[in-house]
């Protein structure tokens, strides 16, 4: 354990007053070869723009991920762009970006149609949060070139990403551009999710443990939505619509109507 | 009686010619004598010559007598006497005189030929060339001193089929008697489509249509066969006689257990009303159902209140139960293979938090159910067909009494699943569980997981031809297709395998590799051990390699349907039986008997039994086929109902598998569902055949009488022989003829003529 796990361990356990947070902590520090992976968070690195405004926000949603869930994850991040041979290890992808991005190849758009279509799952996250503009013109073009005859549509509030563990009323990240997700439906499935709200802002947190962006106008509790968010997506694309199965739904429907 | 006939050879106008001659020579001769004598002495010899004339004319006509003796014959009379079930019930419904209401059908007609101090079989035995036969499904003769012991036995009534045979046997001078409540179950096309009937019938109706009392079952529609979990409608008319104003109850049971019941109405004398029961079975197998009706006070047939009826009850869906240990990509696409295969009912249980997880809201504002262990293990387990232990340890959530449970569902012909991960085999806690016994590898309490080494599955000689891993027909495009299947990069180690290994896991995919697939028996239910939690990315993987999933999806659903012990994936198969066959007649048995790899059993020891309707085993030698794998044999069921065939395959001492299915013998009448008497059918019969209906209760010291009239007014029974004299050679007309001619000289010589 380094400084820098200590000074972060020490934190949690002074936040939160739980030994076991420590626990766990300690436990995801572990090197990683030595416990089971089950979820990589995987980004794609394109061409172009800025595929990695957030390089911070991985961590602290992972640790968020095994401290609540169930799943064991790398802590770190995978950076892999579309043409990697193995990027179908990885079938949770992320997307972030800023800016304007060089559109993808013809090759990458077959990939990331294969890919999405066969059970992989994207989640777009804008860090600009300028509807119109930079990221979201480029993801918004080259999504229509994967799904020719599919639109974005906003994620009802009772979709199954939105229940997957937490049941999220209010979607997080630093600003508030849109109360919704967006999502592409294939199916019964919604296998690209977008959101504008720069959800890894809200994730990045420093080497000292200090956020480092403001969410705003809703603070921590904007950020922790995010990180219920980020959690429900990652346990979507790992459960798909499981939350939909009839066993679960009078009990989300009791819990909702309290 | 004698007869006069003329044979008259020589043509008439000859003898015309001949006639009018001798009326000339008479006529000379009366004029040539009158010269010589008196007139009235000429008068007399012209006549006497002229009879002489008429009788030589008689005589070329070719004169003879026909000499005729009758003499009455005893004609021959078929006595039938019906002996079907339905004579056994009550006569009528007259319960105001004693003792009617028990007597059958036929004690009545047994009264009516045995009883009294000149029975009437003796009568008729007198008078007759009596032949008596029972009939029932068949005709057969019965001896006059055994008439007292007949029983209504008949399982039908082939009443035309009968009379068909009794009339040939008869003969075309006899006619026949028949006792019977005209309950037809055979043919009745002969009766519409002909004419007439070759001898004359005299019916004589047994049982009171008008005062019939009977409620009863009919018209049952049902289906053979049921899914699970669905909604099946039992239709049937309930038929009611003479009960007008009452309200009937209705019965609809399951085994014992009360279904459904329903009061109906009854608003005039011939009522007939459809009613619908519905019912959901929740379990498979063969269910037997009861409808019924309590016996009404006054109803004469208490056999057609009770219908009772079995349903083969499937799955429409195999009903699928995961436990996940957590999410992850291999519960993903395990649920997205089971989700796509419309055949597949899943419920699953995965496990987002674990109990040292801490969660930062409260409990209301997470989606997370109580897991129901009491619900699902103690009462839910036998409702599916397949348990999945995916990446799953009990340790956390509960105890090992609920996997005693998995092991009982195993036990009683369940399938189990357990896929490998961090939690599963060894390191699920599971070497010191009930399920160590179930599952079919070996564990030690040491087996790791391990991670990070690339592993390529190699097929073993077994799993070449087992049908979970038989992706494609082909036995080497198989084999390339496994070659192909993307590398695994987990593996959990076991101790050895104890069932059959399909798979190994090596790092190069050489063969000695560890066991990655390995499937086996417990008790009815069988398992599965699949040592890795990388199964999807034979999935994923493969399509990042521009191949197809369908490997993945295929080995998913192949094992499905292999756990739940589908048809197709028994080593022991009975194969379909024909429709139902009639008591007597031989049932067509064959078995499909398949080894361990799926390949046919020429040398399978193959044990036949079929279950009767009572519960009674018969054992039934079986016999290879032609077709390698195949047996075969006859089975001749004796009685109705419903029977069972249970078939058991060993080879080298290898129990293989079992089998059953159910078949109906039934005969294709129901003898017992109606028995209103039909005296509209005699009458019918009676009229075509030029016959006579006479009803049981008209009968007396008279009837015989008017049948015996009827028939020797259409046709005598008697023997007429007769005998040709021919005149022209009789010495009597000669002689007199000489006597006229002397009478006449002797006149002559007197009056001096000559």
């Amino acid at each position: 354990m380094n400084r820098r796990s200590f000074l972060r361990i020490l934190s949690y356990s002074l936040l939160t007053g739980s030994g076991l947070l420590a626990k766990k902590l300690a436990a995801a520090d572990e090197p990683e070869k030595a416990r089971p992976i089950q979820f990589v968070f995987a980004q794609i690195r394109y061409r172009g723009g800025d595929w990695n405004p957030h390089p911070l926000a991985t961590t602290p949603l992972m640790e968020e991920l095994m401290l609540r869930t169930s799943v064991e994850a790398a802590t770190g991040r995978q950076e892999i762009d579309l043409r990697n041979p193995n990027l179908f290890s990885f079938p949770f992808l992320y997307m972030a970006g800023k800016y304007d991005f060089e559109p993808f190849t013809k090759e990458e758009i077959e990939i990331l149609r294969r890919f999405l279509s066969y059970g992989g799952f994207l989640l777009a996250d804008d860090a600009l949060g300028q509807p119109g503009y930079g990221f979201d013109k480029s993801f918004r073009q080259e999504m229509k070139k994967i799904f020719p005859d599919k639109e974005f549509t906003r994620l009802p509030s009772g979709h199954a990403a939105l229940r997957s563990y937490y049941l999220l009323r209010r979607i997080g990240g630093t600003r508030m551009v849109h109360p919704y997700l967006e999502g592409i439906n294939l199916g019964n499935t919604t296998p690209v999710v977008y959101c504008q709200n720069d959800l890894g802002g809200a994730w990045e947190r420093d080497q000292l443990g200090n956020w480092v962006n403001p969410c705003t106008p809703g603070g921590d509790e904007q950020r922790r939505d995010a990180f219920h968010l980020g959690i429900n997506l990652i346990l979507y694309a790992m459960t798909e619509n499981y939350k939909e199965d009839l066993i679960h739904v009078p009990f989300i429907r009791r819990r909702l109507t309290r | 009686m004698k007869d006069l006939f003329f044979i008259g050879t020589i043509p008439w106008w000859a003898i015309l010619l001949v006639a009018l001659g001798m009326a000339g020579v008479l006529a000379a001769q009366f004029l040539s004598l009158k010269q010589r004598l008196s007139k009235p002495r000429s008068s007399i010899l012209t006549l006497l010559r002229g009879l002489v004339y008429a009788l030589l004319i008689f005589f070329l006509l070719s004169p003879g007598l026909v000499e005729r003796r009758v003499t009455q014959l005893r004609r021959p009379l078929a006595l039938l006497l019906d002996t079907s079930q339905s004579m056994g019930f009550p006569t009528g419904a007259d319960s105001g005189q004693e003792g009617s209401k028990g007597r059958s059908r036929l004690d009545l007609v047994k009264e009516k030929l045995l009883s009294g101090k000149e029975p009437l079989i003796r009568t008729l035995a007198r008078d007759y060339d009596l032949r008596i036969y029972q009939f029932g499904a068949s005709l057969a003769p019965v001896a006059s001193d055994s008439l007292p012991q007949l029983a209504p036995q008949g399982r039908g009534t082939r009443l035309f089929e009968a009379l068909g045979e009794a009339a040939r046997q008869t003969g075309s001078q006899g006619a026949i008697l028949i006792f019977s409540d005209g309950i037809a179950n055979g043919e009745t096309k002969s009766l519409e489509e002909s004419a007439s009937f070759p001898l004359p019938v005299f019916p004589v109706a047994v049982g009171e249509s008008q005062k019939f009392t009977d409620i009863r079952l009919a018209d049952l529609r049902v289906p053979e066969f049921a899914f699970r979990g669905r909604e099946i409608k039992v239709d049937f008319a309930v038929e009611a006689f003479g009960f007008a104003g009452k309200t009937i109850p209705i019965y609809f049971n399951r085994g014992q257990n009360l279904l459904s019941s329903r009061n109906i109405t009854v608003d005039k004398d011939a009522f007939t009303q459809r009613v619908t029961f519905s019912t959901t079975p929740k379990e498979i197998g063969s269910q037997s159902f009861t409808l019924s009706i309590p016996l009404q006070p006054g109803e004469q047939i208490s056999q057609n209140n009770q219908q009772e009826f079995k349903v083969e009850v499937q799955r429409d869906k195999i009903r699928v139960l995961t436990l996940s240990g957590s999410p992850s990509w291999n519960y993903r696409f395990l649920r997205m293979a089971l989700k796509q295969d419309p055949s597949i009912d899943l419920v699953s249980f995965v496990f987002l938090r674990t109990p040292t997880d801490s969660v930062d809201v409260p409990d209301s504002q997470l989606s997370l159910i109580p897991f129901p262990i009491d619900e699902l293990f103690l009462e839910e387990l036998k409702n599916f067909d397949i348990v999945i232990m995916d990446d799953f340890s009990y340790r956390s959530y509960f105890n090992t009494l609920y996997l005693e449970k998995v092991r009982d569902f195993v036990r009683d012909g369940g399938g189990l699943a357990m896929l490998g991960g961090a939690r599963a085999f060894d390191s699920g806690g599971y070497s010191d569980s009930p399920l160590r016994e179930v599952v079919p590898v070996e564990m030690n309490g040491k087996g790791i997981y391990q991670t990070g080494n690339p592993l390529r599955a190699l097929l073993t000689a077994p799993g070449k031809a087992h049908p979970i891993t038989r992706l494609l027909p082909d036995a080497r495009a198989n084999e390339e297709a496994w070659k192909k299947m993307p590398l695994l990069t987990t593996l959990n180690q076991i101790v050895r395998a104890r069932g059959e290994t399909l798979l190994t896991a090596g790092p190069d995919g050489a063969s000695g590799g560890s066991p990655l697939l390995t499937v086996g028996r417990y008790g009815k239910g069988r398992t599965l051990a699949l040592m890795s939690n990388d199964l999807w990315r034979w999935n994923f993987i493969a399509v990042g390699g521009s191949e197809s999933p369908q490997n993945h999806l295929k080995l998913i659903r192949q094992s499905v349907r292999w756990l739940a012990q589908e048809p197709s994936f028994e080593q022991v198969q009975i194969q379909p039986i024909g429709s139902s066959s009639a008591p007597g007649e031989k049932v067509e048995l064959k078995v499909r008997v398949l080894k361990d790899d799926f390949t046919p059993a020429a040398h399978a020891t193959v044990r036949l039994k079929v279950v009767g309707p009572e519960g009674e085993p018969i054992a039934v030698e079986s016999f290879p086929d032609a077709e390698e794998g195949d047996y075969r044999a006859e089975f001749t069921p004796t009685k109705e109902g419903s029977y069972r065939l249970e078939a058991a395959a060993q080879l080298a001492g290898k129990i293989l598998g079992k089998d059953r299915k159910s078949f109906r013998v039934a005969f294709p009448y129901g003898e017992l569902e109606d028995g209103r008497p039909r005296p509209e059918l005699l009458k019918k019969l009676a009229e075509k055949s030029h016959g006579e209906f006479i009803p049981i209760s008209d009968w007396n010291g008279k009837t015989l009488e008017q049948i015996a009239a009827k028939l020797n007014a259409q046709s005598p029974s008697e023997i007429v022989e007769s005998r040709q004299i021919q005149l022209w050679s009789s010495l009597w007309f000669f002689s007199l003829i000489l006597t006229l001619l002397c009478i006449e000289w002797w006149l002559r010589r007197k009056w001096g003529l000559v």
